[in-house]
C-alpha cells in the first residue's frame, strides 16, 4: 500500500510537471509575456475603464479586482483543458489509456500546477491595479487573500479539468473554452454584481467557480478577516471539488467506452 | 484594363473561398459572432447604470470590437493560414501578386464581422428592449462604407506584419483589448492620459468608432464626418504604401533564404 501510494504521488507531480512542460507555447517568453502578462493587463484596463465610465471612477476598485482574480480562468480554463486536449491532439492518448496508471493521480495532476500558474496571475493582475489604478491593498490580509486566491484557482482548474475531459470527444473545445472564459465575465461577478443580475443569471452564477471566491477577495480586500469569508472559501472549494468529480466521471466513461468500441485510435 | 479586371476577379474569388471557409471555422465563428455578443451584453449591464439612451452606443462598440478581432485573428493569420495549409508558395509562384489574395481575404473577413454589429443590435433590442434607432442614418450607412475600406487596408498591413516579425504575432492575444481601449469603442478616449491621443489618432479604427457614434446619435456634422471620413481613406493610404513594403520584404527574404513554406 505504502508502495502503491509512492507510486502514485510520484505519478502525480512527475505529470503534472511534464504536462506544464507540454505547453510549449506557453513557456517562450513571448508567448507567455502575451498570454499571462500583458493581455490579462490589458484586460483589466479595458474593463476598469469601462467600469468607471459606466459607473463612476470611485467604483474603478470593483473592476479591478474583479479582473484581476478573474485571470484564473486563464490558466484554469485555457491551461488545464489543454493539458488534457494535448494528449488527443498529440496522439499519445492511446499510450496513455494502455498503461495500468493510476487515472485520478493523472487526471488532477495535469491541474496543479496550472493552479499555481493562475495564482501568479492573480497577484501580477492585483500589481498592475496597485501600480496603475490605484487599487489600496493596506486593509488586505494578505494570508487571507493569498487562501483565497488558491481556492478559487482550484476551483477554477477543476471547471478546466471538466472541460478538458469533454475535449476528448469535441473537436471545438477552443470554442467552448473561450466561452465559458467570457461568460464568467458576466455571470461570475467579475464586471457586474451578482444582485444586479436577473434570477436566472443568478442561479447560473450560484454554479459556477470564481463567483464566491471573487465575493471573498473583495472582502478581504475591503478589511474583511479570514473567518468572515470561511463559508465562501468552503463553498468555492466545494464547487471546485465537484467539477473535478464530474470530470473524472467523464473521463473514466470516455476511456470505457473507447476501449469497449476499439475507438481509442480514433480519439 | 484587362489585368485590373483579371486582379478584380481573383480577389472576388479569394473573397468568396474567405467567406466560405470562414463561415464553418468555429474560431472565427465565436471572435466574429459571439465574444462581441458578449461584450455587448457586458456593456448593457454596466453602462445601464449611466441612465440615458446607451443601447445604440453600446451596439456600435460592441460590434467594432469583431470587427477588430476578426481583423486581427483572422485576417493577420491570411498569410500564415496558406503557411499552415501548404499552399503558400503556390499563391506566390502565381502571376497574380499576394496581396490581391490576401485583399480578398480581407474584404470577406471585414464584411462577415459586420455582422457583429447586427448580432448585438439583435440582442440589444430584443433581450433588453432597447428601442434602437439610429439617429442619422445616411451618414451612418456611409461610415460603414468607409470602415470597411480603411479595415481592409488595415488588414493588408497586419498579415504580412506578423509573418515578417513572428514576435509581433506572439501578441496577437495581447493585441484585442488595447485597440477597444485607444480607438474609444466603449468609452471616450478622454478617459486615458494625454500621451496616448497621438497613438489614437493613427489608428482608423478610432476615426470609424467616432463616425459611427456621431451618426448614430445624431451628432455628426459635416466637418466631423469630413474629418472622419477623410483621415480613414488617408490611414488607409498609408497603411497600403506600408503594406507594399512588407510584402516585398517578406517575399524577398523567404526566397532568399528559401523560407517561404517554413512554419
Amino acid at each position: 500500500m505504502i508502495r502503491s501510494l509512492t507510486l502514485n504521488t510520484r505519478l502525480f507531480f512527475r505529470g503534472a510537471y511534464l504536462s506544464y512542460v507540454a505547453l510549449f507555447a506557453w513557456l517562450r517568453p513571448v508567448t507567455y509575456l502575451a498570454s499571462k502578462v500583458v493581455g490579462p493587463l490589458m484586460q483589466i484596463l479595458f474593463f476598469a475603464l469601462l467600469g468607471s465610465f459606466a459607473t463612476g471612477a470611485d467604483t474603478i476598485d470593483f473592476y479591478v479586482i474583479g479582473n484581476a482574480v478573474h485571470v484564473v480562468a486563464l490558466s484554469g480554463v485555457f491551461g488545464v483543458s489543454m493539458s488534457i486536449g494535448g494528449d488527443r491532439w498529440n496522439g499519445t492518448l492511446p499510450y496513455l489509456f494502455g498503461t495500468p496508471a493510476n487515472r485520478l493521480a493523472i487526471f488532477v495532476g495535469r491541474a496543479i500546477i496550472h493552479v499555481l500558474d493562475g495564482m501568479v496571475g492573480v497577484f501580477l493582475g492585483l500589481l498592475w491595479g496597485v501600480l496603475l489604478l490605484g487599487l489600496d491593498l493596506m486593509q488586505t490580509d494578505p494570508a487571507a487573500l493569498a487562501l483565497t486566491i488558491l481556492v478559487t484557482s482550484f476551483s477554477t482548474a477543476g471547471l478546466g479539468l471538466m472541460l478538458g475531459a469533454l475535449s476528448l470527444i469535441t473537436v471545438n473545445v477552443m470554442f467552448v473554452n473561450n466561452f465559458v472564459y467570457f461568460a464568467l465575465l458576466i455571470f461570475s461577478g467579475t464586471n457586474i454584481p451578482i444582485d444586479r443580475l436577473p434570477a436566472w443569471m443568478q442561479a447560473v452564477s450560484s454554479g459556477l467557480p470564481l463567483t464566491r471566491g471573487l465575493a471573498a477577495a473583495r472582502a478581504i480586500i475591503d478589511g474583511a478577516s479570514l473567518p468572515a469569508v470561511s463559508g465562501l472559501l468552503v463553498e468555492e472549494l466545494l464547487i471546485g471539488l465537484g467539477y473535478i468529480l464530474i470530470g473524472y466521471v467523464f473521463f473514466r466513461w470516455f476511456e470505457i467506452q473507447a476501449k469497449r468500441r476499439g475507438t481509442l485510435d480514433l480519439l | 484594363m484587362i489585368r485590373l479586371r483579371q486582379l478584380v476577379r481573383v480577389a472576388l474569388l479569394s473573397a468568396e473561398m474567405g467567406l466560405r471557409h470562414a463561415a464553418t471555422d468555429a474560431f472565427v465563428i465565436f471572435a466574429v459572432f459571439v465574444q462581441p455578443l458578449i461584450i455587448a451584453v457586458l456593456g448593457l449591464f454596466m453602462l445601464r447604470e449611466r441612465g440615458g439612451d446607451y443601447g445604440m452606443f453600446v451596439v456600435v462598440g460592441s460590434g467594432l470590437t469583431g470587427l477588430w478581432s476578426s481583423l486581427l485573428f483572422v485576417s493577420g493569420n491570411a498569410i500564415t493560414t496558406e503557411r499552415w495549409t501548404g499552399t503558400l508558395e503556390v499563391l506566390v509562384g502565381m502571376p497574380t501578386p499576394l496581396w490581391v489574395v490576401v485583399l480578398g481575404k480581407n474584404l470577406a473577413h471585414v464584411l462577415q464581422s459586420l455582422g457583429s454589429m447586427v448580432l448585438a443590435y439583435v440582442a440589444a433590442s430584443l433581450l433588453f428592449g432597447y428601442p434602437l434607432t439610429i439617429a442619422q442614418p445616411v451618414p451612418f450607412l456611409i461610415s460603414l462604407v468607409f470602415i470597411v475600406i480603411s479595415f481592409v487596408c488595415f488588414g493588408l498591413l497586419l498579415s504580412p506584419l506578423f509573418i515578417v516579425n513572428p514576435d509581433v504575432q506572439r501578441f496577437q492575444n495581447g493585441l484585442e483589448y488595447p485597440i477597444y481601449i485607444l480607438c474609444g469603442f466603449l468609452f471616450p478616449i478622454l478617459l486615458l492620459p494625454g500621451w496616448t491621443n497621438p497613438v489614437s489618432y493613427a489608428l482608423s479604427p478610432y476615426w470609424a468608432a467616432r463616425a459611427l457614434h456621431a451618426a448614430a446619435a445624431g451628432e455628426a456634422t459635416a466637418a466631423s464626418l469630413a474629418l472622419d471620413w477623410g483621415l480613414m481613406l488617408a490611414l488607409g493610404a498609408a497603411y497600403i504604401a506600408l503594406s507594399a513594403f512588407l510584402f516585398k520584404r517578406l517575399l524577398d527574404k523567404a526566397r532568399r533564404d528559401a523560407t517561404l513554406g517554413f512554419q
